[in-house]
């Protein structure tokens, strides 16, 4: 279904009603599974994650003791597409290339942010389940992940937190412009180019700003890259805001809870 | 694993999100009291800066960037201060092995002169051949038959309690069993909560070990492993007067058998009524140790008597429990 463009201009709304540079609505719950060292859930819109983190721990049962050598932890993920999670109904294997190159991203992403050598010889396995896709699967994993590595108490130099931004055809028809627009749905990830952003840090008296993962998959003029990129920095802040307050009142339950 | 989605809570939660939580830098770490027992009720979360004051040092769970003296957390969890020391206890971590700590663990690996050992820390421990009881006389000297038959003391998957002799660089812990109340555990029953680290759990204790009169099932041993895991198992009667050099057939006749004995259904009863109380505990968020253990169990059997027609709710009980627990300590 093309996005219908005629309404957007008039009312400077997008399909689902959001402004541009509006966020989708982001629901997380942390700590929903007892048996894993760190667990997380997470909606953001109809993109459901749930994210489970083991680890730091050695790889038991390893070729004959066969032990990782290197000085700081590995961070292994793995992440799996339910078949029903899509419009149609479709299973991918393990072996799935675009799944494979958001499993590396993620790694990438979360080796540089966490302090791996604190951990020696040892692995920490982040599991992604994605229960239900609606567009910025990437962003809703890495955001996901991050709140089940904090649940797991596996220390960090701060929260990355990851959204996607799009170009779209100008409000003001007049003007040869394009809008960005953030947080996509998953009808406008299929007709807009788009990138994932994630930062970690967020700049003056909080540490230095980085943009850890920037993703983009398809073609768009080099003179709209920069208006994208500083909407979706933007709105990885807003996005730690959001992250950061479910820790804290998650933190608040369990101190009130805590009896000594 | 077992999944459990919990019910959804409403959003607006999350709707206070971002102030740049500049109210919460620099709160008052001068009033707060110096001390391991006393931490903030304030959240602080990773990447915030606890402060910017050069006086401090900064301990576990924080980092201070390369070109700032600002002292930032990378844990979710409460300020701790100990004299000029800044650290961060986490909500919830692993456990993270100390020198004397005692640890029930399971092995997973036979080396040649070693078992390695799942303490449920972030790297396996090591117990060594020459740190456990041989049989036949605690100062033998190991031989190369027992490196050989070293199966026939532990061999994989098989629970064992000991305590924690020394650790490696790496943090890695070594353990021992030189002593008749450590060693390989059988007859009893494991289960697992969150240790040492934050959140409710085991915690340090002057008795880890300690037996239960139960009601109907005799004596009841309970095993609580600093690492989280813990073992409840029907009481041996130790035999009286176990010299030094009576030892050695102690050690030999029962130590490294894998057999479990015939136990009676009112023991297995009392057994799993403990772990019960146990189970309540972690999830009414009170710490286990002896106290509260004990009083888990007799609130249980008191509610039992209550109770005796009428079922009740799972939860009810639980938190009926926790209420008893508390009101006798």
């Amino acid at each position: 279904m093309p996005l219908d463009t005629s309404t957007y201009a008039l009312a400077h709304l997008r399909l689902d009603g959001r402004r541009w540079n509006e966020l989708r609505r982001l629901h997380a719950q942390i700590s929903t599974q007892a048996a894993a060292d760190g667990s997380s859930y997470l909606e953001q819109g109809n993109t459901k994650v749930l994210c489970t983190v083991s680890g730091p721990q050695e790889q038991k049962g390893g070729r004959g003791g066969a032990r990782d050598q290197g000085n700081e932890a590995k961070v292994d993920v793995e992440m799996n597409i339910a078949a029903f999670s899509g419009m149609d109904r479709k299973r991918r294997a393990r072996s799935d290339k675009r799944v494979q190159e958001m499993q590396v991203t993620i790694a990438s992403a979360f080796q540089s942010t966490l302090f791996t050598h604190l951990f020696p010889h040892s692995t920490i396995t982040v599991t992604l389940h994605i229960l239900s896709q609606d567009g910025s699967l990437l962003a809703a994993c890495l955001n996901a992940a991050t709140l089940a590595l904090i649940d797991a108490g596996i220390p960090m130099s701060d929260y990355i937190s990851s959204v996607t931004v799009a170009s779209a055809p100008s409000s003001d028809q007049s003007l040869d412009e394009m809008d960005p627009l953030l947080d996509l749905n998953g009808l406008e990830e299929q007709e807009l180019p788009f990138m994932t952003v994630g930062t970690c840090g967020r700049g003056p008296g909080g540490g230095e700003e980085k943009v850890m993962v920037l993703v983009m998959e398809t073609k768009v003029q080099m003179a709209r890259l920069e208006a994208m990129l500083s909407v979706g920095i933007d709105g990885c802040k807003q996005v730690r805001g959001i992250l950061d307050g479910v820790v804290r009142s998650h933190g608040k339950r369990v101190l009130e809870s805590k009896v000594s | 694993m077992a999944i459990t989605i919990l019910p959804p809570a409403p959003a607006h939660e999350n709707a206070k999100a971002y102030h740049g939580d500049s109210s919460d830098n620099d709160m008052d770490i001068d009033d707060l009291p110096s001390g391991h027992r006393s931490t903030t009720t304030n959240i602080i979360t990773p990447g915030q800066t606890v402060t910017s004051d050069p006086q401090w040092m900064r301990g576990h769970g924080t980092f201070a960037d390369t070109d700032s003296a600002a002292i930032r957390s990378t844990l979710a969890g409460t300020l701790q201060k100990t004299n000029k020391l800044l650290s961060i206890v986490p909500l919830r971590a692993r456990y993270t092995p100390e020198i004397g700590d005692l640890v029930i663990g399971r092995i997973v690996e036979v080396q040649s002169r070693r078992w390695k050992v799942d303490v449920a820390a972030p790297l396996l421990a090591n117990l060594l051949l020459s740190s456990i009881n041989l049989p036949g006389g605690v100062l033998r000297k190991r031989t190369s038959v027992d490196e050989l038959n070293i199966r026939a003391f532990f061999g994989e998957g098989e629970l064992l309690v000991a305590e924690v002799q020394s650790l490696f660089q790496d943090g890695s812990a070594s353990l021992h069993t030189r002593s008749l109340r450590y060693g390989k555990l059988r007859n009893g029953y494991f289960m697992s909560v969150a240790g040492m680290g934050g959140g409710a759990g085991v915690v340090r204790a002057k008795r880890q070990i300690f037996t239960v009169q139960t009601r109907s099932g005799g004596e009841v041993d309970v095993l609580l492993g600093v690492n989280g895991f813990i073992w409840i198992a029907k009481h041996v009667a130790e035999k009286e007067d176990v010299g030094i050099n009576r030892m050695e057939e102690k050690v030999g006749e029962s130590m490294y058998s894998s057999q479990n004995d015939e136990i009676e259904g009112g023991t297995r009863r009392e057994v799993a009524a403990i772990a019960g109380g146990i189970r309540i505990l972690v999830a009414g968020g009170v710490k286990v140790e002896e106290g509260t253990v004990r009083r888990a169990y007799e609130a249980g059997l008191e509610l039992d008597e209550r109770e005796r027609d009428g079922e009740m709710m799972d939860s009810e009980r639980g938190s009926a429990v926790v209420e008893m627990v508390l009101a006798g300590g």
